[in-house]
This record gives structure tokens, sequence and C-alpha cells, in this order.
């Protein structure tokens, strides 16, 4: 039995998009590794043509004149942007060396969008574990924003606007930004790939052995194809760790919440970034917007990512096209990767529901967005330049990137369609404040609806997930532990947990609390064969063993003392030391009275006995000599009296059990 | 017919009597209600079958008898002897005291048989129908045994038996107008009328009854008194029992009687208060105290049962006090706090003045953690919140503009608006967040309160709150059919349209142009139907005294509705297509009345709605399409041409449809058109169908007033026949007689007679010219289809007429409906022989419509139903049926229940 002690550094303070490390017998795990692209909604967007609007925006000089910005921030509708390529804010990296990362476990393909910054830059030699959808999707989505981002190359780096001094003068929401510094452009292909390489595929419930430590093992989470939660245990502890699972019936595997159950520590992240805005509504809600503005003759654009939500929207689509009659209406999908995108996601069978799954077996394909393509309902271009511009009609639906609309086909369809107030952008994605989103396209004349759909557990199914598996602790970012700041009267939008939630914020380091800290140690046969047990009380028996103890690879192991050297032989300086026989153990306790009554016999009678809170101090008086009978021990005080002292060990021992 | 199921009777007893299968279990039920219509009828069964005296003693006397003979003989006795001349006949037979002693029964085994026990309760509820029956009850002694079933094991049992105890004394009590002391002086007078009841339906007072009923009443009382008590299950069960008897007895008893029973259980009914309060009990001190409030005793009862410490009961009784219509100074205004306390405590707005710890709130506030009983007590809270809104301002513990708008506050904290609440409450503000239940029952509230003074007021904040309601995605469909109902309610008490602000009429108007998009049709259903509903109001402005239609409150008013409900005539769904046509035909109505030109667009949706009409695959949106034009046709101010054409295309289209609904629909419009070409003719034939206001209702059946012939307008009958038969409505009506289905036929059946009647006099009479005038009018038959049915029928009528006519009318009935069974099959073989041009009036008078009109009146099963195929039934079942008729015992081989 040793004290345990399990850190989690905690390097992003975002709940959606974790990044967390576990440090678990000898083991250092990062657990997600999910890029904040949130900072890019400070920059101008990219137009993939010429924007007269973007350029004549005027620059930004502070009110006294002193700093000029005019290259590096543009105003637009009372706020200012930095005009350079869109840079994220990475996960932390100074609260640990990352190089000391054995293992990186992602849970699904939005959280491993700050991979390469890690695998590439931090001198990282581990292993990165993922299933094949959340590998070649998040390569998809990787793709997509390098593609997006070379697509529009800009030469101009700003980094006057992140000097404090100069920071600090500009208005919000510049000014709030935080750690700007560390604030990188995006990564390369090159990186992407080399990142990339070193994922290992696992299957759901796969179990890897790490260092013979602990064994991790993925678990279907039911939010995107191939998603999973992962399980780290080791024999006698287990760390679940949940982020961003879902019980609704989408497309993907439904999430195993049995294999949650016994967990000493369970981190919950990735929880729904809309709490009170139901899936079912907002795809209702999705719906009846899109319908109503081709009606009234207008387009719709669904900014989104090209995987995830965008299956099931289509699916929903599929079904809803005729009984709203738009079967004529032609519905777009750019992406560089929509072909990809759509095709991937039908060959991943075996990681889809049950109804998909079958079917495959038909055969049919899972998803019925391959019977919109077939019927040309559905048509998907690299991007707008091509086949596109020829085919192109109105009114029509457009799905494209980015949601953020700093960059991607997106940015040319709002500088398009933004001037009429036919047209309609229906924001779907969670991440992006939509009104953030919009700020640099304003004044726009064209409707906004914000349906966003967020499949991931709501605050009442992880309640009662969690009385379901029923971990020991649970460590959540601090912002689930109160309501949401706009409502701060709704507890349901909380975790209420008994004992509460362990809170975490970006840069914390938590030292985990487990209960059991044992080793399980392996005895070989032949010394177990050895043993001679003596039952100490009913179903409890005791041995003494005399063993080596060996330790490899996090195994331990108890081997038999090898015999004393025969005499002929030489002695060898490398044989381990023998020890003695060893001493027998003693059992039981000495009962006071009976004791009392052997030291009479032996001639001891002036004993004075005291009661203390943990048994007697019996005082002979006359041998100025003292015993102390406590529950764990006997103590004989006795100077210079060396016969004395043995014989009342003597009486002592006839009271005790000898093993 | 009555005459040949006598003859049968016998043969039958026998049957009966021998123990015979029956041919099932509801023929002695079906016998029994025949024997109870002949004696209601004032036959007398014991003179006119004596073979019933003969049975009952058979059975009685016979040891072997099956329990449902028992039960059904026991009950016959009862009613046999439920005259008075019947009662003397069978006590003297002393077929009575064996009859009605349950030891009789006990002693023959029978008695453990529910089926027996509840044949004798029955039989001695018809019997207790008169004063001798009543001497006879008490002098055998029965009370003991009722009473005793009054807890039996059997529930049907033990229900009946308190029925009959309710019976006895509610039959049995004085008149009002009879004290003790003036029933003597009047016993008199009593004997020489010698009715057997008032004219209230009671038994009128005698001697000797005065003192049987006093023993009943005394043993009666005596016996709820003791078992109103607390205690085990069986005890329990007892007194509550005894409490559903009190019930049906205090509501129904008068006075003096009354009180006296009250005197006897009050404390009784004291005591069960203090241990279980029950609804049963509830009920009994409710009832107690409308019929007595001024007594103390009952007012104490009354004021423990509003102080009781269980929340939720004092809620449910408050609620039950204030339904009841109950008023007194004390006790109405504590149960109005009593039901806005939970509305208090989850709103947190505080307006009942009560201390914070005050006991009832506190259990209250804890009542309302839990989930479920915090449901279902908002849900009693909200539901029963406007019987306080219409009682006396004085009653009141708030204002009542606060209550609206704690009802407000609430369908707010539903939708998961909080920020308004104090923190105190919020376990039961978490527990109605999004339910559906809540939000029903609050929208249901507000409905509600929507007429009460302070309602004006509110109705800005009322318009906000609905229109979110209507935006929010996660509303349940029947959540967002509550919504609108509620708006189009406020909308129509809201004198002012105009004071709405333009914003929220715009959002209005987005909400509704999103939610006919929806993609669950239930939520367009309702969308639709709310811009129809909305378009039917009529809103009075201010400033203008004439009323305008609701839909002005939005933006654009009826024009920016037309486009919306056009869209929804392509939806998938059948229902919404109904909806949209029928909203469309409210919102033109006003056009309509106002005989505006017809657009280019009208007339275009005009050709559209025929097409609905030709080619929807559901009957909805065909029976709206008809509906339509009979909206259009008895509002319109002039008739059109458009009118006239899409009239006539309706008609032939509509009597050509497979749905019997769009057929009778169609021929409501046709008797719109017959109804306008006869009060043309004569002003008193003017008769306006009832309006069916739903667009797939099935239209009600009108009343059929036959025609009176006047003298006047006659010289153009002959003109107005033939625009009948050339708008097409003859031939609707002859294609509609011939019908497969009932009501179409009938109905059909009935505009032929009203037509003939008005239009084709008599031969006897003598009209002159203008008979033979109109007597020229012709009719093409086409020789296909019905047609070709119609000329069967003059074919047989002619040959039947030729044979014998009057063998014919003497026949019974199961000729005639042989004659309907073939018509209804078709006639292939029968060749048409050419188009035939008819005479209508020959055509109306050669078809037997009064014979028609009498058959299709009746049931489809009236054959199977009457009591002589019943008799045919028992006998055949039971084999002894010594003359076999075999066309009678086809018939009833098929004859089956």
């Amino acid at each position: 039995k040793k004290l345990i002690l399990v850190f989690l550094y905690c390097l992003s303070g975002h709940p959606t998009l974790p990044c967390n490390v576990l440090k678990f017998k000898s083991t250092t795990i990062m657990l997600d590794c999910a890029l904040d692209t949130t900072s890019v909604l400070n920059y101008l967007p990219l137009p993939l043509v010429h924007s007269p609007r973007l350029s004549k925006l005027p620059g930004w000089i502070s009110k006294d004149g002193t700093i000029n910005l005019e290259k590096e921030l543009k105003e637009c509708a009372g706020r200012l942007f930095v005009d350079s390529q869109p840079e994220f804010c990475l996960p932390e990296k100074e609260l640990l060396d990352l190089s000391t990362i054995d293992v990186i476990l992602i849970s699904n393909y939005h959280c491993m969008m700050a991979l390469p910054y890690i695998t590439e830059h931090t001198g990282f030699t581990g292993t990165v574990y993922a299933t094949e959808p959340t590998l070649q999707i998040g390569r998809l989505l990787m793709e997509e924003l390098v593609k997006f981002m070379e697509r529009v190359p800009k030469a101009q780096s700003a980094t006057c606007w992140k000097n404090k001094e100069i920071q600090r003068m500009l208005p919000g929401p510049l000014k709030d930004a935080v750690e700007v510094w560390t604030w990188k452009r995006c990564y390369s292909m090159q990186e992407v790939n080399s990142a990339l390489s070193k994922v290992q595929l696992v299957g759901y419930s796969q179990k890897v052995e790490l260092f013979g430590a602990v064994q991790i093992s993925p678990l279907s989470s039911g939010y995107s194809l191939g998603s999973s939660n992962w399980i780290i245990q080791s024999h006698h502890e287990k760390v679940s760790y949940v982020s961003g699972s879902s019980l609704l019936t989408t497309h993907p595997q439904p999430m195993d919440q049995s294999s949650l159950k016994n967990s000493d520590v369970l981190i919950l992240t990735g929880l729904t970034q809309m709490p009170t805005a139901n899936p079912d509504g907002m795809l209702g809600e999705f719906c009846s917007n899109l319908a109503m503005t081709i009606r009234a003759g207008g387009n719709v654009l669904v900014p989104c990512y090209s995987s995830g939500v965008i299956y099931d929207l289509l699916e929903c689509l599929y079904q809803f096209i005729d009984s709203a009659n738009l079967g004529t209406t032609p519905f777009y999908f750019i992406s560089p990767v929509a072909n990809s995108s759509l095709e991937f996601s039908q060959i991943f069978a075996e990681w889809l529901c049950h109804n998909k799954q079958t079917k495959v077996y038909l055969p049919e394909p899972p998803f019925p967005h391959a019977e919109l393509i077939q019927t040309n309902k559905l048509k998907h271009y690299p991007s707008i330049h091509g086949d596109f511009s020829s085919d192109f009609k109105q009114p029509c639906v457009v799905f494209t990137g980015h949601p953020s609309l700093r960059f991607g086909d997106v940015v040319h369809f709002m500088e398009l369609w933004g001037k009429s107030n036919l047209n309609t952008i229906i924001f779907t994605e969670p991440d992006f404040s939509y009104l953030d989103a919009l700020a640099p396209y304003q004044p726009l004349a064209m409707k906004c609806v914000y349906c966003p759909i967020d499949t991931r557990l709501n605050f009442h199914q992880v309640s009662k997930l969690l009385k379901e598996v029923q971990p020991l602790h649970v460590v959540c970012p601090d912002q689930y532990t109160q309501p949401p700041p706009s409502q701060s009267h709704r507890s349901d939008l909380m975790l209420e947990l008994q004992p509460p939630p362990m809170p975490y914020r970006r840069c914390s380091v938590l030292n985990l609390p487990f209960r059991r800290c044992y080793e399980r140690v392996y005895i070989l046969p032949e010394l177990a064969n050895s043993l001679v047990p003596s039952e100490l009380k009913p179903g409890v028996s005791v041995a003494n063993v005399s063993a080596i103890l060996h330790s490899k690879d996090n195994k331990h192991t108890l081997q038999v003392t090898p015999a004393p050297p025969s005499k002929k032989r030489k002695r060898v300086v490398e044989e381990p030391p023998v020890g003695g026989a060893p001493k027998p153990l003693l059992s039981g306790a000495v009962p006071l009275e009976p004791f009392l009554a052997t030291l009479q016999k032996h001639g001891i009678t002036e004993v004075k006995v005291e009661e203390t809170t943990d048994g007697h101090i019996l005082h002979l008086q006359a041998e100025d000599t003292l015993i102390q009978l406590e529950e764990d021990g006997t103590h004989i005080v006795c100077d210079n009296n060396e016969p004395l002292r043995t014989t009342i060990r003597d009486l002592v021992l006839r009271f005790l059990q000898k093993l | 017919m009555e005459g040949e199921c006598f003859t049968l009777l016998p043969r039958v007893c026998a049957v009966l009597a021998a123990g015979s299968s029956l041919p099932d279990d509801t023929s002695l039920e079906k016998l029994l209600d025949w024997f109870s219509e002949l004696t209601t009828a004032g036959v007398s069964l014991v003179k006119d079958c004596p073979c019933l005296l003969e049975f009952t003693s058979t059975v009685v006397n016979s040891a072997t008898s099956d329990p449902c003979i028992l039960s059904f003989t026991l009950k016959l006795v009862g009613l046999l002897a439920s005259s008075e001349d019947g009662f003397i006949v069978l006590q003297e037979s002393s077929v009575l005291d064996l009859v009605f002693n349950p030891g009789h029964w006990e002693k023959a085994g029978h008695w453990e048989d529910p089926c027996v026990r509840i044949g004798w309760i029955q039989g001695l509820r018809s019997l207790l129908q008169h004063t001798k029956a009543l001497c006879f009850f008490v002098q055998a002694g029965l009370i003991e045994p009722l009473l005793q079933l009054q807890t039996d094991t059997s529930l049907f049992v033990a229900s009946a038996a308190s029925q009959i105890l309710a019976h006895i004394l509610i039959f049995y009590q004085p008149s009002p107008s009879l004290t003790h002391n003036s029933m003597e002086k009047n016993e008199a007078a009593d004997k020489s009328t010698n009715p057997s009841t008032t004219d209230d339906g009671r038994c009128p007072f005698k001697a000797e009854t005065d003192q049987s009923f006093t023993t009943v009443v005394m043993l009666i009382s005596e016996h709820l008194k003791n078992s109103l008590v607390s205690g085990g299950d069986a005890k329990l069960h007892h007194a509550q029992q005894s409490l559903r008897l009190l019930v049906l007895l205090l509501t129904r008893l008068r006075p003096p009687l009354r009180d006296s029973l009250l005197h006897a259980v009050t404390d009784a009914l004291e005591e069960l208060l203090m241990t279980d309060l029950t609804p049963p009990l509830m009920d009994v001190i409710l009832a107690a105290h409308s019929s007595s409030s001024s007594d103390v005793r009952i007012h104490r009862l009354v004021s423990s049962l509003l102080s009781t410490k269980k929340p939720t009961d004092l809620l449910h009784a408050a609620a039950a006090f204030l339904r009841r219509g109950l008023h007194d100074d004390v006790h109405t205004a504590q149960c109005a706090r009593a039901i806005l306390l939970p509305l208090h405590i989850v709103t947190g707005q505080l307006f009942l003045d009560m201390d914070p710890a005050d006991e009832d709130l506190c259990s209250m506030a804890a009542q309302l953690q839990n989930k479920s009983s915090c449901i279902s007590i908002i849900c009693t809270c909200l539901t029963n919140s406007p019987l306080i809104t219409v009682l006396d301002p004085s009653f009141l513990p708030c204002s009542l503009d606060v209550i609206i708008s704690s009802i407000l506050l609430m369908l707010r904290l539903c939708s998961g608006d909080t920020l308004s609440v104090s923190s105190g409450c919020s376990g039961a503000v978490r527990n109605v967040i999004g339910s559906s239940k809540v939000k029903k029952c609050a929208l249901e509230a507000l409905m509600s309160v929507s007429s009460s003074p302070g309602a004006k007021a509110e109705v800005i904040k009322v318009f906000t709150l609905l229109l979110k309601y209507l935006d929010d995605p996660d509303s349940d469909p029947t959540v967002f059919h509550k919504s609108y109902q509620v708006l189009v309610r406020w909308i129509s008490v809201c004198r002012d349209p105009s004071s709405i602000p333009d914003q929220l009429k715009q959002d209005l108007l987005g909400v509704v142009r999103k939610r006919v998009c929806d993609v669950r049709w239930e939520v367009r259903d309702s969308t639709v139907e709310f811009l129809g509903r909305l378009a039917a109001v009529k809103v009075h402005h201010t400033t203008d005294t004439e009323a305008q239609s609701a839909c002005e409150v939005l933006p654009g008013g009826s024009s920016s509705i037309t486009p919306v409900l056009e869209e929804a005539l392509l939806d998938p769904e059948s229902y919404v297509r109904a909806s949209a046509i029928s909203a469309l035909a409210q919102t033109q109505a006003p056009g309509w009345q106002q005989g505006a030109a017809l657009t280019q667009e009208r007339s275009e949706f005009v050709v559209r709605l025929l097409d609905v009409l030709s080619e929807d695959t559901e009957g909805f949106p065909r029976r709206a399409v008809v509906q339509y034009f009979i909206s259009w046709f008895s509002s319109s101010a002039s008739r059109s041409s458009l009118l006239r054409r899409s009239v006539r295309s309706v008609l032939s289209r509509g009597s050509a449809d497979l749905d019997w609904e769009v057929k009778v629909h169609t021929l409501e419009l046709a008797k719109l058109l017959l109804d306008e070409a006869l009060s043309a003719h004569s002003s008193s034939t003017k008769e306006l169908g009832a309006q069916c206001v739903h667009p797939y209702a099935v239209i009600p059946q009108p009343v059929y007033t036959p025609h009176t012939h006047t003298e006047n307008g006659e010289e153009d009958t002959a003109a107005l026949l033939e625009t009948l038969v050339e708008e097409g409505v003859v031939s609707v009506l002859l294609s509609g007689l011939v019908d497969c289905d009932r009501p179409v036929a009938l109905k059909a059946c009935r505009l032929l007679i009203v037509l003939r009647e008005a239009l084709c006099p008599p031969s006897h009479t003598d009209l002159g010219t203008d008979r033979e005038t109109v007597a020229k009018v012709s009719f093409l038959l086409p020789k296909s289809g019905w047609a070709l049915e119609i000329i069967k029928i003059l074919k047989t009528k002619n040959k039947a007429e030729e044979e014998n006519a009057a063998t014919l009318r003497s026949s019974n009935c199961i000729d005639e409906l042989k004659l309907g069974e073939g018509y209804n099959k078709g006639w292939d073989g029968v060749s048409g022989a050419g188009c035939e041009r008819m005479s209508v009036c020959e055509l109306l008078s050669n078809l037997g419509l009064d014979e028609r009109v009498k058959i299709l009146n009746q049931s489809s099963d009236h054959v199977q139903n009457s009591p002589l195929s019943l008799l045919q039934d028992i006998l055949s079942a039971g084999g002894a049926h010594t003359q076999p008729n075999t066309q009678l015992m086809q018939e009833v081989i098929v004859d089956c229940y």
C-alpha cells in the first residue's frame, strides 16, 4: 500500500475544447488537444475575391493620435478587427513540460485540432490514440482549415497590436483578449501529416497497455462518428474521461454508459453549449426558417463544419423537402473536403448506429444524402470557383464553412447575399457567438436565425448518467458548477452533486482524490506453494513471506529467495544478501486480569493499573518498571534490569499467538 | 308485432324455465328491457302475460335453476310487482315472500352467487314503487340483509345496495307540503284520488307507510352512524361506502329528513375528519354545507376541512368548495387563498401577505420541491384559479391583475425565464421548467381570465408572452394549439387592436409564417386553423363602431394571410389542406358578404379548389372544398356567374365522390340551392341549414319541415323546377337517393320530398294549367350508373302496383327491407333501354319517397333489435321452435348481436 498522487493539469479553460494532462501511475497522458478558434472572431474575414467593402474600411488611430495602427486594425460598424491572417489560441504550454507526455488520447475530431502544435513543436515523442473515423475526419477538418488559410494568403502578420501597452489602449473586445502573444497562425499541411502519422488507431473497447502501469480503452460516446470517452485504469484505480457525449439517437453508435461504472474519478467535459436549446426543436426551427425563406424567394446560407451535424441536417431535410414543397430547390455543399466528407460518412458502417448499420447489409447507403446526390437535389463542390459558378441557381440553400465567417467560401456568400432581406443565414454550429461572427458584415440586411444544434449531454441527462454510473468524484470545468451568467436563476443548468464536483479552469493543477492506494503484486507459483497460512480469525489467514520483490515495467513480482550458497561454491558478489529466518509474527491481545494474575504468580505484586485512551499502563512500583499495554503494541520500560525485562516479555508472549 | 310476441312468450318462458342455453348473455337483459318498456307503456304484464307468473313460480320453486335465470326471475318479479295490482296478485300467490326472502336463497345455496344478490336488489328496486311495497319491505325484515349488502365483496352489489337505500329514503320521504300533522288530514283526499305517486314522481305519504318509513329511516341512520368510523381496511371500506350513500342522500333529501340524518352523523363525521380526509368525506361535508349552510356544526365541519394540514388535501377541498358555488364570508376567502398559495410560492410574487414562517406556506413549499406532486399541485391551482376571478372582489386576497400577472409569470417560468423570480423557490421552479402539462393548464387559466375586469390592461403582456410561446421551438404541438386559442380569445376581447404595438403585430406575422412551415403537421394545422379563426373573429375599433376582422391585427390584414394559406393548400398532410381551405373561406367571407368584385386571382383560386375536389386523394380536403362553396353560397350577397358555374361543378363532382361525407356535404349545398329556389317561390320554405364550423365535420341532420303550399308565386313554379334540373340539383338528389350510404340516401330522400311537396302538387288538387306546365318539366335520365337503379325502382314500383298495391302495403317491413337491400347491391343486369326523358313530378311521385324515408329513418339494426327477433332467438337457441318458418329461421341465422 502506498499513497497514490494523481494530478490533472488543465491546459484549456474552454469547457468544450478541452486539453488536460493526467499524471497517473508514472504515465503522463494528454486528454484531448482541442484548438480554441474563437480568437479568429477578432480578425477581418478573408474574402475569396476582392471585396471593395472590406478594403475600404478605415484603419485605427488612437484618439490622441499617438498610436497609429492603420494597417493592422480596421474599424467596421464600431468594432475593431485585426487585418491579418487569423490566429488561434493554443492550449497552455508553460504549465508543464509537454515533451514528457507519453500519450495523447483523442475523444472526437473536433478535439484534435491543436495536435500539430503539440506534436511538432514541443519535443513530443509519444503516441496519439484515436479511432479511425476520428483520424480521417479530423484530417479532413485540418486539411480544410489549412486550405481555407492558404487559399487567401496574407503576407502581413499583425503583431504591433499585441504589445501589452498598446492592447490596453484598444477598445473591447480586442482589449480583453487573453494570451494574445501565444496566438499562432495556422499550421501547414506538412505539419498535419507529420502529426497524424503519430496516431495509432484503436477500436471501441480495445484495451491498450501503457508501460504496464495503466490500461486505456476508448468507449463509444454517441456524439460523432468514432467519438469516444476513455477509461484509464490500473488494477485498483479507474479514471473515466467523458468528453463530448450524446444520448440522442443520431447517426453515431450509441453511448456506452455501463463501462463508466465504478470510477474513482470521472473527468467530465464537453457538455452541450446550448443547455436551453433542445436539438430536436432547433432542427425543426432550422427547417421552418429554411422553407419560409425559399418560399419567399430568398436564399439560405448555412455556415457549418464539413462533418458532423451536417449529416443530420441533410437527413432531416431529406424528409422535409417534399412536405415543404422544396423538391426543386437546389442544395449546395461547398468545401474543399465536401466530397470526402460525404463519402467517408457512408463507409464507416461499424461506427454508426444500429439502424444505419443494418442498411449497409441490404445493401443501401446508410445516410440518405446519397439519394439526394443521386437525384441531383444535393450538389457538392470543392469551392465556388469552377463548376459551381456555372451550375449555381437561385433560390438555393448553401452549406459551407467556416462557421466563424472569417474564412472559407462562406465569406463570399456573406458579401453576395448580405444586402438582401430576402436571404437568410441560419447558424447551426454552437461554437461561435453568431452576433460576433456577423460583426464585420454590418450593416446587414440579410435575416439571421440562430438554431444552434448541440447534441451533447445536457445537465438533466448528465445528472441522470452520473446517478447511474456513480463515480466517487467528478472533475469538471468550473463553468458547470454554477448557472450560466445570463441565467443566474436557472439552478437546473448546473451540476449539483454530492460530493460537489471539483472545478478546474485554465492552468489549474488538481490533485485528484483517490481512496484506494494499492498495487498489485504477483507471487510466483513456487513461492505460493511454500506458504503456510494460518487462520487468524474465521476467513482471514496470514502467512509469512520471504521473497525478493522484482519490479519491471510497472509490474511487481515476488520471487523465491535463492537458496543459501553451498559452502563449496564460491561466494558471488552479485547474489542477494541472505537474511536469517524471520522472527515469528505475533497477534492477539493481552487480557489485563489474567496478566496481572500471572505477574503475581511471578512475585510481582505491587502493580498500579492506570487506564489510558489506548489501553492500560501497569506501574510495577517495586521494580520501578512500566508496562504499556495498547491495542497494537506492548512496551516494557525497564532500565538496567535485563532479567526482569526478559521475564516480563516472556509473560506477555504467553498470551499472544505466534505465526 | 306485439301480439305475435305475446303468442311466443309462453314458449319462451318454457325454454327459460327448462334452463336451455341462451343465444347470448345479453338476451335476458334485453327481455327485461322489453318488459320494462311494456310496463312503462301501461301494459299490465300480470294480466296480459299470465305465463310470466307461472314461470316465476316454477323457477322459484325449482332447486336446480341457473343463477342467471334466478337473477332474471328476481328482477322480473320486482317488475311485475311494481304496480299495486301486480303486487297484490304476487303476494296472494305467496311468490313475493319466497322470492325476496334471502334465507330461501341461502338455503338453496344460490346466495353465494353475486348475480343472484344483485337480482334480488334490483328486483327490490323495481318493487319499491308504492306504499304497499314499503310495508312489505319492512315487515319482511329486508332492511337488515340490504344494509349488509352495502359492504358486499362484489362492488356492483355494494353499489346497487347503496343506490336502493338512497332510493327508499328519497322516494318515500314526505312531500314538502305534507308535514306529519297535516298528513292525516290529507289522507282522505289521497284515498279518493288514490294516486300511486305525486307529480314529482315521489310516493304520497300514508299512515301505514309512515311507520314503516320511520323504521327504515331509523335503521339506516343508525347503520350510517355506526359505519362511519375509522379503522382498518374493512372498516375504512365500510365507511367509504356509507359516505358515498350519504352524498347521494344529502343532495336529494328535503329538510326535515335531511336535517335529522345530518344530526345523526355529524359526530361521526367530525371524528372521521380528525383521522383521514378522503374525497368522499370531502364530498359529504360540502354537500352538507350546501344544504344546511346555517348549521353551526356543519360550519365547524367545513372549517376543520379547510384547516387540514395536508397541502394537497387543502387545495382539493378549497377547489371543491368553490366549484360547488358555495359562498360564505369566512370560507370563500380562505379557499381563494388556499388555491392561490402554490402560485404565490412558485412565482415568488408574494401577493398573499403571509408570514414566511406560516405553517401552511412551509408545508406547501416542501411539497412543491417534489417534482410529481409539484406538477399536480400547480395544475390544480391553475385549473381552479378562474373560479377565483369570478368571485366578489371582497373575497379576493389580492387584485385580479395580480392573479393574471402571476399566471403570466408562471408561463414565463415554464419556458425557463426565471430572471424575475426570487431564488427561494428555485426547487419548485426547476420542476415546472419545460413542463407541457403546466403550460397547458396555465394557458387554459389565461384563457378563462381574459374576460375578467382587470384583463384589458394586460393585453400587451399577454400578447408578448404568447408570441414567445409560439416562437419557442421546444413547445409541444398541443401547447402551440392552446397558445393560438388563447391568442384568438385575447384578441377578441381586445377592444382596441390598434393599441397593440406594430412590432408585436410584425412579430406575430413572422411567427405565423414560420410555423406554417413547421416540421410537425400538428403545428402547421394549428397555425392555419388559427388564421381562419382570426379572420372569423370580429373586433370593434374604438374610433370606429364598425366591426372588423381580427386578422387586421396582422400587418397587411387578410392579404398577408392569403398567400400563407394558399401555400398550405399544397401541404402533404390532408388535415392541413382541409384547414387551409376552411381558413380561406373564413378570410374571404367578408368579401362575399359585401359583394366585392371577383379578382383574377380569386377566380384562379376557385379553379384550384375544384381541382382539389376532383383530384385530392384524401377525404378531408374534399369535404372542406364543398364546405367552402356552401359558405360562399350562403353568405354571398350576389350570385356571380363564377359562383353559379362552380356550384354546378361541385354538385356533379361532389355527388360522384367516394367519401359519403363529401356526398352529404354536396347534398347540403344542393339544399341551399333548393332553399333559394323555394324561397323565391314561397318565403315560408326558407330553411337555412346549420353551418358547420369545422371543415370535415359531418353536417348535423336538418330538421325536416315539409313545405306548405301557398297560393302566391305559382306561375313560375315550372321555371324554378327547370332551373333546379339545369343546375344539377335534381340529379344530385336522385343519385343520392340510391346511394349505398344511409345518411346520404336519407338526406336526399328528405330533400326530394321537400321538392315534391313544394313544386309537384298531388294530381287530385286542381291547379289548372300550372299543374300541367309543371308536369311537363322533364329530366333526362342517363342510361348508366345510379340512373339505372332509379329506373329499376320505378319499374318494380309500377309492376307491384299493377299486381296488388294493397298487398304490398300490408306486408311487413322485412319485404321492404329486401327492396332496400336490392338497390344497395346494384342492378347490373338491368338494361337502361336508352335515355329516358321523364317528367320530374311523375318521377318524384313514383319513387315511393314516403315509404323509403320510413325505411331509411330506421337504424340499420332495427330488425335485429326487435323484441320479436329476440324471442325468436331464444326459442331457436333453446331448440323449442316447434313450427319452423324457413324464412324467419334464415333471418335468425344472420341475426347476431
